[in-house]
């Protein structure tokens, strides 16, 4: 049993979410009213993807087969480019309304050029300068853009 | 008469110097993100819609279209030279015109790319033009049910065809329907799925969720890698691009062909490009007297996808633009630039407002010949500009899609949905689930279940009416016969494997 479900692991997971993912939609469906069928409530959709979403997992539990590795994991080993470009969208998440778009841009171009390893960190401050300018000339005086460019 | 009458009001609008210069604008930068892989269709339209505000809704749509249909041409380059598509839907231009390059024949590759996307378009504007009209007077008499069907057949064509794996994609757009309905029940003022949260009141940003799912992948991906110099391309001139007459004669059919199969997936909503391609490649391969040479620069194989993905583009466009039914979320874009300047998307639209439409058919026109003049004489511009340095543009389209992003609601929490549907496709993906068909589902989503309840309504509770109506009928059966069809198909797999898992246990 348990070689049963290793050698189909990939479709086994798959099944588990799909199913979790359905009875979370469904256990929110039933806190919102149902109505029937000639006048829906708000539930009554939701509850019916949730059903649908329990339904594929349990067919993809059923029918798992084996192998299927993940297509994808080639370029999996690109962390700093993922830790960076996150960073340089968070940055700019948490600065925009602090401190305005220019300081913001700043630390986001410059954060998302550290993502290539050949980026010095004099080009990326260049870089990030010369955009964060560009973006207050463009959105701020040319655009009129309802958003402040600086603290 | 009629047609000339509405085709001589498009030129007007499409001919003017605004229409001639956003045009032109759309399709420069269309060919532009289209040539540089990495950048998406939807990443482009987040960094301009700050723009489009400004703009006459027509110029808008013009120039967001023009980059639409821009990337499709350009797309096939970085595919043809570095076998990296520049777009999905050139993927499949890659499997032959990689190999045609490496023979030395990358001009040809380039200009019959360009001669199949000018055939392809042109046959998708004409489809436009003449069934637009009619449609959109037939789907005046569309009841809710008729809308729902629809919808439901392109969810499931677009989840089951093209698709190895049938049941995760149903899960996705499963699961991206229910993503489309976080925030306020209209009916109801009920909020749902938005936990508490003000910012989900006015359900997820479609741009921060499109851009999650595609566009911080490739970001990502692309940010960190160096590109190779492109093969020596000073020697694509004019004359070595000219195909021969054996190399026209063998490309003739496949691009009728694949403009016919790329109308029909283009025009029904849900499926569009990528299957478009993949399957008249499929096709092609399978007609061919030298199925053989398919892999190893076989000219039929760009001439055929070429086409259909251009044609599947412009024909994407009557759907969205004569019954409101956007076919894919760039056309969820398009209809919402119309909403905030006030042209409420449906079957009233060509005749409400037929300068934009007709605008916008001629403007097609227009458009597709700035891009052959952009592909033809002036592709070595595009094929050096593959040679930028790579890791600096980056950061700046960063820079330009958080704007983006933040400036359609000016919400903060725009960026974090962003980031984590960027995480959440990562996810998807890595259990082999694909992204598409949830996107798909999510911008679809209000919609259906706005039409599935009023359908219920007027015919009191009776679920068979979307099989009694005649129209909901007939595509409500072909969706069945779809279901029905992969499911005999998954079934009889599942068992032949199964019964090959037992033998090799016995043996």
């Amino acid at each position: 049993m348990l070689a049963y479900l290793k050698l189909r692991r990939e479709d086994v997971i798959a099944g588990l979410i799909t199913v979790a993912v359905g009875l979370f939609i469904l256990t929110e469906a039933f806190d919102y009213r149902l109505g029937t069928l000639t006048r829906m409530g708000p539930g009554y959709f939701p509850m019916l993807l949730g059903v649908c979403m329990c339904l594929l997992g349990a067919v993809l539990l059923v029918f798992a087969e084996p192998g299927g590795r993940s297509e994808s994991e080639s370029e999996g080993s690109n962390l700093r480019g993922v830790l960076m470009v996150t960073a340089a969208f968070l940055a700019f998440a948490l600065l925009i309304e602090r401190v305005g778009m220019v300081p913001a841009i700043f630390v986001a171009v410059f954060l998302a050029s550290l993502s290539n390893r050949t980026t010095s960190l004099l080009t990326a401050a260049m870089l990030a300068v010369g955009t964060a300018l560009s973006c207050w000339l463009i959105f701020s005086l040319l655009l009129g853009l309802q958003i402040k460019a600086f603290w | 008469m009629e047609l000339l009458n509405n085709l001589a009001l498009g030129l007007s609008v499409a001919a003017s110097l605004g229409g001639l210069a956003y045009c032109f604008l759309g399709v420069t930068l269309g060919t532009l993100v289209g040539v540089l892989p990495g950048i998406g269709t939807m990443a482009t339209l987040a960094m301009l819609l700050p723009i489009t505000y400004h703009l006459e809704p027509n110029f808008a749509l013009i120039m967001l279209a023009g980059i639409y249909y821009g990337a499709a041409y350009g797309g096939s380059t970085a595919s043809i030279l570095l076998n990296l598509p520049g777009t999905a839907t050139s993927a499949v231009t890659g499997i032959d015109g990689y190999p045609m390059a490496r023979k030395g024949q990358a001009g040809v590759a380039l200009f019959m790319t360009a001669v199949a996307s000018f055939v392809g378009s042109m046959f998708g504007v004409v489809l436009l033009s003449l069934f637009s009209v009619p449609l959109a007077r037939v789907a005046l008499e569309f009841g809710p049910q008729e809308y729902f069907s629809l919808m439901f057949l392109g969810l499931i064509a677009a989840a089951l065809i093209g698709s190895g794996r049938s049941i995760r994609s149903l899960a996705a757009v499963t699961l991206g329907l229910a993503l489309g309905l976080v925030g306020i029940d209209l009916n109801s003022g009920v909020a749902r799925f938005a936990f508490g949260m003000p910012e989900f009141y006015d359900g997820l940003s479609l741009v921060a969720v499109a851009i999650g799912l595609f566009g911080l992948p490739e970001i990502i991906s692309s940010a960190g890698r160096i590109i190779k110099a492109p093969m020596d391309t000073k020697d694509i001139t004019l004359r070595s691009m000219l195909p021969s007459r054996e190399q026209w004669r063998r490309s003739a059919m496949p691009m009728a062909r694949g403009s016919g199969i790329g109308a029909f997936f283009g025009a029904l909503p849900g499926t569009g490009g990528v299957v478009a391609t993949f399957i008249s490649y499929a096709t092609e391969k399978k007609l061919s007297k030298h199925p053989e040479e398919f892999g190893k620069g076989a000219i039929e194989g760009i001439a055929a996808p070429e086409s259909a993905n251009n044609a599947a583009v412009q024909a994407a466009f009557i759907p969205t633009l004569s019954l409101g039914i956007p076919g894919d979320p760039v056309m969820a874009i398009m209809l919402g630039v119309m909403m905030v300047h006030g042209i409420l998307p449906g079957p009233n639209v060509i005749s409400g407002s037929p300068d934009l439409f007709w605008g916008l058919v001629m403007s097609f026109v227009i458009g597709n010949i700035f891009l052959m003049i952009l592909n033809l004489p002036l592709i070595g511009i595009w094929v050096r500009i593959l040679s930028i340095p790579y890791h600096l543009l980056f950061p700046v389209i960063v820079a330009f899609v958080c704007i983006g992003i933040y400036s359609v609601n000016f919400q903060v929490m725009d960026i974090y949905v962003l980031l984590a549907f960027g995480f959440f496709g990562w996810g998807m993906k890595a259990l082999n689930f694909e992204v598409a068909p949830l996107l798909l589902g999510f911008v679809l989503g209000p919609m259906m279940e706005e039409n599935f309840r009023r359908a219920l309504v007027v015919s009191n509770g009776e679920i068979a009416t979307f099989l009694t109506r005649p129209i909901s009928g007939v595509i409500m059966g072909a969706s069945l016969l779809i279901i029905a069809w992969f499911t005999v198909a998954g079934l009889r797999r599942a068992l032949s494997r199964r019964g090959g898992y037992r033998d090799e246990q016995n043996a």
